[in-house]
Parts: structure tokens; sequence; C-alpha cells
């Protein structure tokens, strides 16, 4: 075998020769390998049927489309503020013992009591704050509102209780944040068996209301008062991977969960009024969008309030810096709790409290947070900041005596003499500055001045170049705040400022006192003779740099626009002026400053005119523009000559189509001398055979002679099918999609992109205060009630109110009673509404649109179906839900969300009609016409209705023509056809009904705790009635009673003589061929005395016999009766004997058969 | 509620504050309006101003004073609808027209308005300069070019007017953002020189004496000519012109003059002089640039406010005194500050030259939505 084997030869395949050749073609024509399956068996992938390919196809659309939603920009801040974890359930459910749990879990640290939310850290990226959700309707409400996650607890013991539904429902009218259950009290089961079937059970309740799958959670039982660790642990997980869904309402409004409430009145003021306005002081993280200063907010369960002041505040609570670790380590678990009374220290605006009791105090010797040094300076100092001011001093140029404020105050004033005759637009800027520094009360003004003073032209340069104070101020701050963060916005903004920044660095070891950043301008440039030597060197280059700049007119225009405006500061000043205190002295201001267009009662006019307009004769003035048209030079990257260049070195030569005109490439241009030209299809086939022409790229190989006109039309042709297709053809289904999401995409990323480089301090002047940012919101006139009866189980939440929303008018909804809801609703009955962030009590009229969009008024809400309801309430905008609830107060049982809905429409009015019937009876019928009487009282009021539709009760149509003279009101009218006499006739008219303007908001957050859960607000009349023991007085005509109706009592038939006459006598009905027993009553007898006496005789003798008749009645039925009891009497004694009988038989038959036995 | 007033005084800037308070919902009060004038109080053409309000909103409240020098505005909900207004002939159709395109797309029904008056003048831009140069920026603004229309039915000069004009435009829930920050070149310019009761060769003459300045810059320049008689040439005679630039890009650049009015005691106006003049304002304006032109600034600038919570830039020239005021009202009604930055000129293209420095116009949109317009 072994032999055998070695004899063989191995296989070894050609290397040369054809058969190589042949094989090594075949490889590389076709590769089998690199086919698809498809490519390589294409029959197997045929169609076979069409129906089912078509299902196919359409399946997978279907899928594709499902999975698209409408895209919007996403609009989630880079930090985003800690989300919010509300604890949700019925009582003695175990929240507060799960919120323990959780924050234990994630801080280690133990919470004695649970007051306010709780932010805790819960990873390198997130923040969670916890909040316990009392059983009070109005605090579902409102935490419905802002929490992101829902931790709905259900007593398992128990099952779910109308609470936990109602809850639901909540959610799902003010959008619908994640929820997850919580089994709790398992542990009270004593068999396995039934937990497994309750769980199950809950299970499956719980996924029918959410959504199939969603998560519940089991905490099984208790270990020392708190659930399984591990089982924390695990829903610590969950809640920290949690994604959430941006929501409609909270992506468009700001709103802040307060954690903190201080109550900042004067002292005195309260002490004068106990009941005074407060002013407060609320912090918060913001969510949802920016929040502007002044913005008007609304507080649920308070009213609505401006803010007065909003101060960015060091995040108490903040993520740990961005180090690659796993975990988070003891000091950044960090728990703020404010209202809880844990946490560290605690910063506001003008104090520090620092948390002396607990373990766990704020690390104030850490390096990453600026503001603790800050405030340890802050603290350390001894004297007022504005003492410190007048006493600084400040040495700008080495060797020179230090100049103190006051110093500096004088200087300025001289300097301000100097510049008087300069041009108006920098003076103007001047005064501007100064002003700006005095009000800022920090920087000593008069560096710019001193620098000004050097040359003119450097004073020019000097303006030019510096960015308004504010800006600088941030950027000391920044500085401050972290050496890393540098000049970004600046050094881009002029260099110089930059680089002055970099060695400034070095050597500014001052304090906060000083304004670094231009001073050290003026020392660089001074310092040291080389650098003053380089500073004068480029001199002639800046005065030229400046003079454009002035040219240019380069102002800083955030100042120019936002800044105190002179003109109206002027005005005000010369407005005091008096005669002697009495007469004020009117002066004709506007002939002083005729120029002045901008003045207070001057011309509204939008239209430019320019004040000094250029000279256009001029060659200078008119090469000053000789760019902005596209035969002036383009800048590299649009000039379509360069571009061409570059083009032509990538691609050579092309052919432009539309023209027929042809670019080469300098290689080629000699080959290009017999051009054609090409005007269509059809010529350049025919005449151009043999001649060159352009061809694609990939087409080199083949020289141009080569191509026929055939071919080079085919070239043509597929170049523009190929145009088309990517207009058209080629485009991927959801090309549209894609581009629409592209588009968002990129606006979020400038959105994101736009401000990013820029200090806090200035973007919020742009961006309003972005979400997540911790602040404190300052707000005056808060009702006293709501600081003497806080209580921070309660959230107090501000919620952003966009512009219009503020304002009330007539709000019109798409309405439904919900379904679990007992009673039906009744029109004008009071109700409380919760739309927006706002709960309030108003008196909505039900109606619902006719098929001509005419509102009808409805008594009540349709019991299955939708309706409208129209309110006097918020403007709020359309889309919004609301849900209707008929009382806060007291716990009734059953479902208490009575409605809920959807806005439609705001307006300030409404057309809401209900029909009235008109009624009136004709006092004279001719044919079709008839006058009706008692519709109406006066012609004037016939006249207004003329024309309008009648109707009388049998159907008859008519209509309304002219008044009458008399009676007064009467009108004449025609019917299709002759009414009768006892017609009534009526006239259907709509009248509309006003919407009550009552709109009463919640105070729930003002009442004592104790009464909160019973704010009461409008009763309905049935309650007041009630409560005050008013029985309903009714009127009896509107009570039914029962119909009686009169027998119809018709008139004999009568057929005329004529026509009787005429009738075959078949037709004739009968009882008109009975005889008529006519002739007595006909003839009148008149009898004689003899023929009286003989009737009367025979009347006599009938009576006496019908008398005796009834006699002889009467006794045969006394015999008939006797007869009957007589038989009766017998019958019962035959019974009596007969039973006797029996008795006797069987006595003998009993002993007969004893005998037997 | 607790909305409060915004105090104002004067009768300057009148338009922008009700139009400003109507947008906002907040209620404003102007005060001082002209109180030391011989003519102390609202002037015809403001109250005829108040009185189109009033068409467009409903639920307003206006109280003027008996002097008519203060007056209270507590704005309504916008209507919009078709609707007819006699514009008053102090100001041209332009001075309302500014204002109804300011507040169009955001009433509950799409406005149709008529507005007769005056529709050339020489104090507000002209129906015309409006046409051609505002509503391709409210078409970027609204993204669409669908119902946004003027249609000049008649012309009307200015003492007298006798001139009809049909706007219409669609409404909104939401305005889109837009970044328009480069303009680019100028590739043509247009026109329309018009005439009313005077003689035909006059509209001739102003174009002739207009491209005998603006052919040194470009040939494409096509001037159309509008000489109306009879019942579309309105009560008093004039002429004007009206001229555009457009650029690549699709910013549109305009300049206008018209005659002085009759009786008004200027000197009489010569077509050539008109003409030139006309061409220099143009160029002026070509020279201060950017994507909007100086009368549009403010319009601009309100759409970017008011449009979704995203960044909008426009590129704009020099800012006009009214645009400055304008920017400070829309701080005051909607806390709202612009970014205004001097365009940083690349370095290959400094030595381009295309007129006077350039701003740069960026805001966050306050995501104002229509809350007139009923959903189904």
């Amino acid at each position: 075998m072994e032999g055998e084997r070695t004899e063989n030869k191995t296989y070894r395949p050609r290397a040369a020769g054809v058969k190589a050749r042949k094989k090594k073609a075949k490889k590389g024509g076709e590769k089998d390998e690199d086919l698809t399956p498809r490519q390589r068996n294409p029959k197997a992938f045929a169609i076979q049927s069409i129906r089912k390919t078509e299902k196919t196809v359409r399946r997978t659309l279907d899928l594709k489309v499902k999975k698209q939603h409408i895209p919007f920009v996403d609009r989630t801040p880079v930090e985003p503020p800690p989300i919010i974890v509300a604890i949700v359930g019925p009582p003695k459910v175990g929240k507060t013992t799960l919120l323990k749990c959780l924050v234990k879990n994630y801080t280690r640290q133990k919470l004695s009591n649970v007051n306010g939310p709780i932010t805790v850290v819960a990873g390198k990226q997130r923040r969670i704050t916890f909040l316990e959700c009392s059983n009070d309707i109005n605090c579902m409400i409102d935490i419905g509102k802002i929490a992101d996650l829902v931790l709905l607890m259900v007593d398992a013991s128990f099952g779910f209780e109308m609470e936990q539904f109602e809850f639901l429902n909540i959610c799902q009218v003010h959008g619908f944040p994640r929820i997850m259950g919580v089994l709790t009290h398992l542990d009270t089961f004593q068999e396995n068996k039934r937990m497994r079937k309750t769980k199950k059970m809950l299970k499956n309740r719980f996924w029918t209301e959410i959504y199939q799958g969603a998560k519940l959670f089991y905490l099984s039982g208790m270990v020392y008062e708190e659930y399984q660790r591990t089982e924390i642990h695990n829903l610590c997980r969950f809640i920290s991977v949690m994604k959430f869904r941006p929501l409609q309402w909270r992506m468009n409004h700001p709103y802040i969960l307060a954690d903190r409430m201080e109550d900042i009145t004067n002292g005195e003021s309260i002490r004068q009024n106990g009941k005074c306005d407060r002013k407060v002081c609320l912090y918060g993280y913001i969510r949802g969008t920016h929040l502007k200063n002044k913005q008007t907010i609304h507080i649920p369960g308070c009213g609505d309030f401006d803010i007065n002041d909003i101060q960015l505040i060091p995040d108490p609570c903040p993520t740990p810096d961005k180090i690659k670790k796993r975990s988070l380590n003891e000091k950044e678990r960090m728990v703020y709790a404010p209202m809880a009374g844990v946490g560290g220290i605690v910063y506001d605006k003008d104090a520090v409290y620092i948390d002396i009791g607990g373990r766990h105090s704020y690390n104030l010797t850490e390096d990453s947070r600026p503001s603790n040094e800050l405030v340890g300076n802050l603290m350390e100092t001894s004297n007022p900041i504005d003492e410190k001011m007048s006493s600084s001093k400040m040495t700008l140029f080495t060797g020179t005596e230090p100049i103190t404020a006051s110093k500096a105050d004088d200087l300025m004033l001289a300097e301000d003499d100097d510049e008087d005759d300069d041009d108006e637009e920098d003076s103007n800027e001047d005064d501007d500055e100064v002003e700006n520094e005095e009000e800022e009360d920090e920087a000593p003004p008069l560096k710019k001045n001193k620098l000004g003073k050097c040359t003119d032209e450097s004073e020019e340069f000097a303006f030019a170049d510096s960015d308004d104070d504010l800006e600088k101020e941030v950027v000391k701050k920044s500085l401050k705040q972290s050496r890393k963060i540098e000049h970004d916005h600046d050094s881009d903004d002029d260099s110089e400022d930059g680089s002055n920044f970099d060695q400034s660095e070095g050597e500014s070891d001052q304090d906060i006192q000083s304004n670094e950043a231009e001073v050290d301008d003026v020392k660089d440039d001074d310092e040291g003779g080389g650098m003053g030597l380089q500073w004068k060197n480029d001199m002639v280059e800046k005065a030229a740099a400046s003079f454009k700049a002035r040219q240019k007119g380069k102002i800083d225009y955030r100042k120019i626009v936002y800044g105190t405006d002179i003109k109206e500061e002027e005005y005000k000043e010369e407005k005091e002026d008096e005669l002697g205190g009495l007469f004020k002295v009117l002066k004709q201001k506007n002939i002083d400053n005729k120029n002045d267009r901008y003045s207070i009662n001057k011309t509204d006019c939008s239209k430019f005119f320019p004040e000094n307009p250029q000279d256009w004769s001029l060659d200078e003035v008119i090469a000053s523009i000789k760019d902005c048209f596209i035969t002036g030079q383009w800048s590299k990257d649009k000039d379509a000559k360069a571009r061409l260049d570059l083009d032509d070195e990538l691609y050579g030569d092309f052919e432009d189509l539309e023209t027929g005109e042809k670019f080469t490439a300098e290689g080629e241009e000699e080959e290009e001398q017999e051009e054609e030209q090409e005007d269509g299809d059809n010529d350049s086939g025919d005449n151009n055979d043999d001649k060159d022409s352009t061809k694609p790229d990939n087409e080199k190989k083949k020289t141009k002679a080569e191509m026929t006109a055939n071919e080079r039309r085919q070239i043509r042709k597929e170049r523009q099918k190929e145009a088309f297709d990517e207009q058209y053809d080629l485009k991927d289904e959801s090309a549209f999609y894609d581009e629409w999401k592209a588009d968002l995409e990129k606006q979020a990323k400038l959105n994101r992109a736009e401000f990013d480089s820029m200090p806090d301090e200035l973007r919020i002047q742009y961006e309003g205060h972005r979400p997540g940012m911790y602040v404190r919101v300052e707000i005056n006139d808060m009702p006293c009630e709501f600081v003497t009866n806080f209580d921070p189980i309660y959230p107090v939440i501000l919620g952003g109110l966009q512009n219009v929303e503020g304002n009330v008018g007539f709000v019109q909804a798409r309405f439904k009673k919900h379904r679990w809801y007992k009673k039906i609703l009744k029109t004008r009955n009071p109700v409380i509404i919760s739309l927006g962030w706002r709960r309030f009590q108003t008196m909505p009229l039900y109606s619902v649109q006719d098929h001509n969009f005419r509102q009808r008024l409805l008594k009540y809400t349709p019991e299955h179906l939708h309706c409208h309801a129209a309110f006097y309430g918020p403007i709020t905008p359309q889309g919004t839900g609301l849900l209707a609830v008929e009382s806060v107060a007291g716990r009734e049982p059953g479902f208490r969300i009575a409605a809920t809905g959807v806005v439609l429409e705001l307006d300030k009015s409404l057309q809401i009609v209900k029909k009235l019937k008109l009624t009136g009876v004709p006092c004279k019928i001719y044919k079709k016409t008839a006058f009706i009487k008692g519709m109406f009282s006066s012609a004037l009021e016939v006249a207004k209705f003329e024309g309008a539709s009648l109707r009388t009760v049998s159907g008859l149509r008519g209509q309304i023509k002219k008044a009458l003279r008399t009676p007064e009101g009467a009108f004449r009218a025609t019917f299709e056809d002759k009414i009768l006499k006892s017609d009534i006739i009526f006239v259907r008219t709509w009248c509309p009904v006003e919407v009550p303007e009552f709109y009463n908001p919640v105070t729930s957050l003002l009442l004592p705790p104790n009464q909160r859960k019973s704010w009461v607000g409008m009763r309905t009349l049935a309650q007041l009635r009630r409560d005050k023991g008013v029985r309903l007085q009714q009127n009896p005509d509107s009570l039914y009673k029962p119909v009686v109706r009169k027998n119809k009592i018709f008139k004999p038939l009568v057929i005329p003589r004529g026509l009787k006459a005429q009738l075959p006598f078949k037709a004739v009905p009968s009882e008109l061929l009975k005889k008529k027993e006519s002739g007595m009553k006909r003839i009148a007898v008149i009898k004689d005395k003899r023929e009286k006496k003989i009737d009367n005789m025979m009347s006599m003798m009938q009576s006496l016999y019908s008398h005796k008749l009834q006699q002889k009645k009467l006794t045969l039925k006394q015999a008939a009766e006797k007869r009957k009891k007589q038989i009766k009497k017998d019958d019962k004694k035959r019974e009596q004997r007969q039973k006797e009988l029996k008795k006797e038989i069987f006595k003998h038959i009993g002993r007969n058969e004893k005998k037997k036995f | 509620m607790s909305t409060n007033t915004l105090h104002y005084e004067g009768c300057n800037f009148f338009r922008q504050r009700l139009v400003l308070a109507t947008l906002s919902g907040r209620s404003v009060k102007i005060k001082k309006i002209r109180s030391k004038d011989d003519d102390p109080g609202l002037k015809d053409f403001e109250a005829s101003f108040i009185r189109l309000l009033d068409t467009l909103t409903n639920g307003s409240k206006i109280v003027v004073s008996e002097t008519g020098t203060s007056l209270l505005y507590q704005p309504g909900i916008l209507v919009g609808g078709s609707f007819e207004h006699d514009c008053n002939p102090q100001r041209s159709i332009g001075y309302f027209l500014e204002a109804i395109i300011s507040l169009a797309p955001f009433t509950k029904k799409p406005i149709t308005a008529k507005l007769r008056g005056v529709t050339n003048d020489k104090i507000d831009p002209s129906v015309d300069l409006i046409r051609l140069t505002t509503l391709p920026i409210v078409k970027k603004f609204l993204g669409t070019d669908e119902g946004v229309e003027i249609k000049i039915n008649r012309r009307g000069a200015a003492p007298d007017g006798g001139g009809e004009v049909l706007f219409t435009c669609p409404c909104r829930q939401k305005l889109r953002p837009v970044q328009f920050i480069d303009p680019g070149k100028i590739k043509r310019i247009r026109g329309i020189a018009w005439a009313a009761r005077v003689s035909p060769a006059v509209t001739n003459r102003m174009v002739d004496a207009t491209r005998s300045i603006l052919n040194k810059f470009l040939t494409d320049i096509y001037i159309y000519t509008d000489h109306v008689k009879g019942s579309q040439s309105g009560k008093s005679p004039g002429f004007g012109l009206t001229l555009v630039a457009e650029t690549t890009n699709g910013a549109f650049l305009g300049a206008e003059q018209s005659s002085s009015a009759k009786g008004s005691g200027d000197p009489p106006t010569i077509p050539e002089d008109l003409g030139k003049e006309t061409a220099k304002n143009l160029l002026e304006e070509i020279y201060r640039g950017g994507c909007v032109d100086t009368t549009n600034q403010s319009v601009a600038a309100l759409f970017m406010v008011l449009g979704q919570q995203d960044v909008s830039k426009i590129q704009i020239g020099q800012l006009t005194p009214y645009s400055i005021h304008f920017l400070r009202h829309i701080k005051e009604y909607f806390q709202l500050m612009f970014k205004i930055d001097p365009v940083q000129v690349a370095e290959e293209e400094e030595d381009l030259q295309i007129g006077g420095e350039k701003l740069l116009l960026t805001c966050v949109g306050i995501g104002y939505s229509n809350v007139s317009k009923a959903i189904l």
C-alpha cells in the first residue's frame, strides 16, 4: 500500500501552455466565488408568483416605513439636568422605604426623613432626583407633568388601587413618562402558588395599561425594615440605564423643580405687616428648554409670576469630572436634599450654609471647584467691596506711582475735555463705555484713556481693539475658574488681545479686584525697551489698520444695540428743567436736533435714508463695490476660473452640454482647433461623423478619432440618463426622509456649536439659561401663605410660559368623558382642569359640531362620544392635553378623573349656539298663504327673520314673508300646502350662548398643610342647594304628566248627492243603503187630547209592565241564590257523611289487616 | 394674569411696538404721543393703523385717551382672513403692509387683504419694493413660494392715493430657522419705472438715466416700464423708480425713489435726476450689502426670533437705526438678544472689494408657535 502511494505522481497543474492560459483566462474572467448566490443561480431567485412577491415587497416596505418617525431637531442638553424619578403609589405601600433604600444604595447614606426632592449622583453622567408623590390628586397631577421616570408601587397583597389607574391616566394626558412597576408586600403570601398567580395577574394588568413587556419589579421581602439589597441594586441599575424620549410639552417649556425655598423679604416689612407679599428665592435645576430672565412662570397651585432675577449658581451636586474609571468613589457619591436636611454645603448668592452635623460634608479643599476658593476669599475679606475699590491701587507702568481710584476719576475728566473735538462716533462710544464702567462699579475706567494719551493713532487703535467690559470680565472669571480655558473666544477676534493674555497669565498673580486684562495690555506694550520698540515699529501699519477699521466703523455692536441709549438719556435730563419749581420750561427740542429722526416723536419709518451718501461718480468709490457683482473678482474657492484650473488638473477637458462650449486642458488644446459646434442632438450626429469630441475620462483609452458619431451620441445619452436618474430614479425611497433627517441633524449641530465656545455669562444672554444649570430664581410679590404654609412634601414647580401663554382667552378642546367615570358632566358645572402647567377651575360649555360647522350646545357630555368643550382659561398651544376632575377635595370613592381632552383652538370669543323654537298660530289661512300671529312681538323682529324657514307640526314647510300691520308681530307666510287652523307653526332659531368668564386657579400650595386636600373653589348649583338645604323649585309646567288623549270622533262620511247618484251600486257604502228610520225626527207629530191620554195610558202600562218584569226577575234571582245556598249546604252535609263513612270503613280495613298479620 | 404692561413714550416706532405686542401677547402703553406738538396726539394714519390692527385681531382692547396722546393696547388673537382696509393717504400702503407682513404668518386664517391708499410715496417703502425685496425673505421663512403674493391692482401716487393692492399670505404653525450667510454676487438688476397721470416718456427718461450709471457695473439690467392710465392710475400724478439687485444666492437688495407729491411744496422732480438718484441709492445699498437690505432688516430679525428654538443666522449690512431700535424692542418683548458679529473676512478674500463691513446676526428662536390657527 505504502509503496503504491509513493509511486503515484501528485497532480501538477500546467504552469504554461494553452491549457494553463485557458484556465487562467477563465479564472480571471468570471470569479465564481465573487458572485452572489443570486447571480450564480438566477433561476432560483426568479419570481415564482406575482402575488407572493407583491406581498413580500409590500411587507418589507411597510416595515421600513413603520420605523420612520417624523424627525425633529435634537435639543437635548450636553450636560443634562438630573432625571426626575417619582415614586408613586397608594398609602402604606412602601414608597418612603423604597426611596430610602434607593438613596442608600446610591450614596451609602441613610436618610432619616424624606422631605422634598433628593438629588443624588448616580453615575459618571447621570444624576437622579427622587421625589415621593403623596396621595393628593393635586400632587399626582403636578408630578405627572415633570417626572421622567415613575416607579409605580403596587401592594401585591391588595392589587391595583384606584390611585394607580388615576395616575396612569394623568400621565397619559400630559405626555407619557417612562413607567416601571414595583410590586411590594410579596412576603405576605403564605403559599407560593398563590403568589405566582397574583404576580402573573398583576403583570398582565400592568401590561395592558402601559405596553406589553413593561418592566415590573418584584421586591420580595423586608430585611431589617429595608428591601433586599440585591433587588434594590438591580432596580438602580435599571434606572441608571433608562433612556428617555423627549416629550412635546417639556421640549418647549422650561421648568424647575424647586429643591429649596428661601424667603428674603425685608424683615422690617414682615414685622410691620405679617401678611405682606414676600420676596422668595427658589432653587433648582433648569429642565426642558432654555429659561430666560424676566420670563413669566407659573407655579402650579400658586399662580403666575414674573421672574425678578435669575442667578447661575455652582452646581451643588455635580457629576464628577470626566476621568477614565469605572465607578464613582465615595467622595463623588453626593446627595443634595436641602429640604430633607442632608448633604453638605449649600450655596447661595450671599451666603454659604454648612451642614456641620453630617458625615458627608462637601469637600472644601477640592481643586476642581473654584467657587470654593471664591467663597473662601469672600469670607476672608474684611472690607466691603466699594471701600476696597476706592482704596485699590494700580501700577500702570513700571516705576510709576500707583494710581488710586480717585486719581483715576480726575484723570478721566481731564481726558474727556481733550477729546471733545473728536469725531462724533468715537465720543459716543466713549461715553457709552464710561457709563457702563461706572455701572459695573468694578473696572476703574482710566486705562483706556491713559492709553489713548500716547498718540492719536494708538488711541484709535485701542478703541478698535478693545472688547467690551463685560466680555473682559467674563474672561477674567473664566481665567480664575480654570487656567485651562483660555481666551478662545477672544483670540479669534483679535489675536493681539489673546497674545497678551498668554503673557499676562504668568505674571498676573493679582487677585479678583485687579482688572488684569486691560492693564496687561498696556503693560506689555510699554514694558521693556524691546517690547516698546516693537510696538513702535509697526506703528504705521497699525495706524493704517486703525484707519481701515474706522472706515469700516468697527464698533462693538452689542453695546450699540443693547447698551444704554444716550439720546434717550439726554431727553430725560432735559425734561427736568423747571422754572421756580412751578412752571416747566417747554423747549422746542425738535428744532434743535432736526436731523435726529429717532427721538421719541419722530416719523416711524423703516426705510433708511443714508445721511451722507458717498459720491458715486468717484472711481475709488465705484471700485469699492466692484466685487459685489458677478463680473467682479470671486473668492478663491468660488472663482470659476480658479476652480476650472483646478478641475482641469484633475479631470482634463469637458463639454458644457447646455451651451455646447468645450473646455479643454492645456495639453489637448491643439487638438481642439477643429472644434465642432453642436446645438442639438441631430445635427451633431449628421455632420460630425469623423470629428473628435470630448469623452468621459474612463473611456480615455479609445482615442477620439476612433469614435463614431453614434458612439458619441451614445455617450451623451448615457450621461443624460445618469443625470436624470440622479434626479428621479436612482433615489432611494427614503431619500426624502434621509435628507430631512440630515437637515435637522445639521441644525442640531449648529445649535450646539454656535454658542459652545462662549463663557456662560455671555451665553446666557443670548440663549437664556440652559437646561442642566442650577439656578436661583428670585420672585417678587409671592403671597405670604406660600411661605408660611410651605410644605416640602408638595412639589414646587416653576413652569416657564411662552409668550402668549400668560393670557387668558377662550379655549376650545376636544373632550371626552372618561369611560370609568360614573357620571356625565353637565354644561356650566365647574370642573377643575389641568392644562399645561396649570390647574384651574372653570365652567365649560359642551357642544358638538354640526355638519355645517355650527357649534351646538349640549346640556350634558355624551356618554361615550367625543364632544367639544369651550371654557375660559389660559391660552395654551394647540395639541396640549388636558384632563378634568370634578373636585380635588377629599377622597370620594371611585375614579376621579372625569374627562380627558386636547386643545384645538384658542380665541377671544366663541360662537356656541343653542336651539330656540319660536311658535305661532295661524290667524287667517288662504290657500297656501297664511297670516301667523303670536310668534314675534313687533314688526321689527319679523323683519329680522324675513325669509326664515317655518315648519308646522304636521311637517309642512314654509317661509316668513313680511310683517303685517295688525296685529303687532303678525306676519304673512307661505307654505307648501294649505295649513290647518289648528296647526302650530315653528321657526327654528339659534341663540348664541355665552361662555362664563370664570377662571380660578387652584391654590392648593397656599393652603395650610392640613387643609391641602380640601380645596373646594366654586361649588355646583346642586352642591350649593344640598349644602344650604334649599329645595329645588320646579316649574310645574315643565313636569311630565300622563298624556291624556281624547277619543277622536270622526265626522260621518258624507257623499254628495250628485256623486252618490253616479256611484255604481257596488261602490255605495252599505250604511248609506240602510233605510233611515226617519220621519219621526223630521215630521213633527201633534197629538190631540185623546191620543195623548192613550199614549199616557200606554206608557203607564208599559212602565207597570216593565216594573212587573223587573220584580219577577228579582224574585227569580233570589230564588236561584237560595237554591244555590241550599245545594251547597246539602253538599257539605253529604261530604261530612261520606267522610265519616270512609273513616269507619278504613278503621275496619285496618283492624282486619292487623288481625291478618 | 401677571403679564405686565410695557410702557413707552412717543409715537416713534409705533408699529414696532404694537406689532410686537400683538405677537408676544403683552399689553403696551404708549404715552406722550406728540404731547408737545401744536397738533398733539395720534395722527390719522396712526388711527388708521390701529383700526387695521383691530380688524386683524379678535378681542383686542385699544384705549386712546381723550387728547390722543396716550394709548393702551391689549392684544387679542390674530384672526386674519380676508378683509379690506382703507389706508390713510398720509402714509403709503407700505407703512401698513410692513406690519401686516410681520403678522401674516401667525393668523388664524390665511390673509387676503385688499388695501386702498397711496401705493408709492417718498417716505415709506413702496408696494413695489416690498413685493420685490420683502416677499423673498418671507418666503424663505415660510418655506414656501405658494400664496405669498402682492398684486397691484391700481397705482396711487402720494397726496391723494387711490391705489389698490391685494396681499395674500398663508399662515403657519411654525416658522423654519434660516441660515443665510452668503449673499453671493449680484447677477442681475431689475426694476420698475412707473408713472401715473404723467407723460409716458417719463418712464423711459428714468430708465435711461439709471442705466447710464448702472451699466458700469453690470450689463444684465432690465427695468420694466409701467405707465398706468385711466382707472388704474389713481388720483394724483406721480412717477417713480424701484430697483432691485438680485444675487446668485437669492438675496434681493432694493432701492427706490419717487417724485415729490403734488402740492407738497417740494420742487418738482426731474425724471433723469430721480433715475440717477435711485441708481446711487441702489449702489449705496449694495455697498452696505448683506443678504437682506436695509428696509427688511427688521422683518428678517423678527422672523428669526419667532422661529423654533434653533439657531438662525443672517448676514446683513450695517444696522440701520430703525433696526437697532427694533432689536431693542425685541429684547424688551421677548427677552431675546441677538449676537451681532462683524463678518470675519477670510484671508484670501481680503482683497475683494465688496463694500462696507458686513454683520452676522445670530439668534436662537424663542420657539414661537401660532396659537391662533386651529387644529382639527
